[in-house]
């Protein structure tokens, strides 16, 4: 009784300041769409530039029949290269690692690579000193022995690893920015609620209502401005997404917009989770100093 | 039941309500603090309730260190102390029995208990056949009737009263205090802050005398002002207080009110 009795209030104080709430839900809502959509973008591109995180540029795929040595004294020698700033030795337990991760909603293909390991090579990956070195290196490992194939970022990979960056920069800048406007939004309605009840509460106070039974229907309004925020922001990302694809397929095979279900899930989840947290740390901003006996 | 120990308050700004005052009231005892505006009346009965912290002293309300609980332990304080003031604080838009049953609410009560509890009490001052009504279709002697209801439905060991009778006609008023004086009758402690000649020196119970600040009497089975009856000077309220001989006053007169009057709203507010 007690609970439905403080929801009934807090929807009380989100009715009676209906234009003030909507403004409140809608800065979430924006707030949130566009960091999800900044965040599935730049998934999208992630799925496209994986393993060339790190400012690898150039891959060298080992055949099986060296030994250690051989490796050994070719990782020495790719090394010594002015172009090379570093080598790592990427054995096949390693690159079966990777193939798991980078396959991690396609068990299928995961099964097929365990049970024949030599499908995935051992590999050296390259760090070239500046980047645009990717293609002398790639040129000087394909004639060496050894080597059996050389896989090497492009421009395109390039941008598209600037692309990631910048998404990720401005994702966090729209938090920051549109997020504290949110906040200080929702501050803005809890504060006008307690200012249409001050006198409701004074009494509440004078008859010996707890602190958070004053409380909570305040902090419930801003979790409700939040959550309602957050549901309209997946709503629409998932929705834009969706009617998107379509025009994707028209891209060449190479650029996959597949994002996994899983990750849309999840993130969804997250992107509501952030409007509650949003509207509770707003209507704290909002009953900061004003609910004191 | 209430024990006020050296008791000084100084608001911020520098004006000071209340000095050094000691004062012990029994459990069932009925209590009148009089004085002029800004003697500290008001100031005193914040104190009770904790609505304000003293600048020194110490407080023991039902037997807690008042001045020592934590801000989270207050709300268990005020349910053990009904409040009743000036302007009724009731809630327009909530009928009366809404409005009782409002207190009964906030601190939890199961609804089982508040169908009981808020008819009978409602009985008891004599509304029971208005329990429908809002507080504007009422009279102001009605609406009083309203709030001390409010404030002894949760049966408080403790009623503190401020000028409840301020805004009411001298007729209304009796009707009030037949009213406290039955829930007195009941066993709880009442302490009613006034300037009402009439009511103090009908009523013949304790007198405690606030001027500037400080207590200069304290009387059992007093009357409002000592040395004089008080129908010799009905406008004595408005008139500067005229220190007569003090029997029981622990503090030494001191002159009328001067510049630093407490800020006292409740008082103003009724001119």
């Amino acid at each position: 009784m007690r609970f439905q009795y403080l929801l009934e209030q807090a929807m009380i104080n989100l009715r009676r300041n209906g234009l003030v709430v909507i403004s409140a839900v809608l800065a979430v809502f924006v707030t949130l769409s566009l960091v999800f959509l900044a965040v599935v973008l730049r998934r999208v591109v992630d799925e496209n530039t994986g393993r060339w995180d790190d400012d690898i540029r150039v891959i060298a795929f080992l055949t099986d029949d060296l030994t250690l040595e051989d490796i050994d004294g070719l990782q020495r020698e790719v090394i010594s290269w002015e172009e090379v700033e570093s080598v790592v030795y990427f054995t096949k337990a390693e690159a079966l690692e990777e193939f798991r991760t980078l396959f991690a909603d396609q068990p299928s293909l995961i099964e097929v690579v365990e049970e024949d390991p030599s499908t995935l090579p051992a590999s050296l990956r390259i760090r070239p000193t500046e980047a645009a070195d990717y293609d002398a290196i790639s040129n000087r490992l394909a004639v060496i022995s050894g080597v059996r194939q050389v896989s090497s970022a492009d421009a395109a990979i390039d941008n598209m690893v600037t692309l990631s960056n910048i998404l990720r920069v401005g994702a966090v800048a729209i938090s920051i920015f549109l997020g504290g406007a949110a906040v200080v939004l929702i501050g803005n309605t809890i504060r006008m609620a307690i200012y249409a009840r001050r006198d409701e509460i004074s009494i509440m106070k004078l008859v010996g209502a707890g602190n958070w039974f004053v409380r909570v229907p305040f902090l419930l309004e801003g979790a409700i401005e939040g959550l309602l925020g957050g549901i309209l922001a997946v709503g629409a990302v998932i929705g834009m997404y969706r009617w998107f694809v379509p025009f994707f397929e028209a891209f060449p095979d190479w650029i996959a917009v597949d994002i996994p279900v899983q990750f849309l899930v999840q993130s969804s989840i997250l992107v509501v989770f952030f409007g509650v947290a949003a509207g509770l740390i707003g209507s704290a901003i909002g009953m900061w100093g004003f609910l004191k006996d | 039941m209430i024990r006020l120990e050296g008791i000084t308050k100084v608001y911020d700004g520098g004006t000071v309500a209340v000095r050094d005052v000691t004062l012990d009231i029994q459990k069932g005892e009925f209590v009148f603090l009089v004085g002029p505006s800004g003697s500290g009346k008001s100031t005193l009965i914040r104190l009770m309730l904790r609505q304000e912290l003293p600048s020194d002293g110490d407080i023991w309300v039902s037997g807690k260190h008042i001045t020592k609980l934590p801000s989270w332990k207050v709300p268990l304080l005020r349910r053990s102390v009904g409040t009743v003031f000036q302007d009724f604080k009731l809630l327009p838009n909530k009928t009366v029995h809404e409005n009782v049953a409002f207190a009964l609410e906030v601190i939890g009560r199961p609804r089982h208990v508040i169908r009981q509890q808020v008819p009978q009490v409602l009985r008891l001052v004599g509304l029971a056949a208005k329990a429908d009504r809002l507080p504007q279709q009422l009279s102001g002697g009605e609406q009083q009737r309203v709030s001390i209801a409010r404030a002894f439905v949760n049966r408080p060991l403790i009623l503190l009263a401020d000028e409840p009778t301020g805004n009411l006609d001298p007729a209304t008023s009796v009707g009030i205090m037949r009213l406290l004086d039955r829930i007195n009758r009941t066993g709880t402690t009442v302490v009613m802050a006034t300037h009402d000649h009439a009511i103090v020196d009908a009523m013949k119970r304790r007198v405690v005398a606030l001027e500037r600040g400080r207590v200069v009497r304290d009387q059992s089975r007093g009357a409002y002002q000592t040395g004089r009856p008080p129908e010799a000077s009905p406008t004595a309220a408005m008139a500067p207080v005229t220190p007569g001989p003090v029997p029981a006053g622990p503090a030494p007169m001191t002159p009328p009110p001067g510049g630093d009057a407490a800020p006292d709203e409740t008082e103003t507010a009724e001119v």
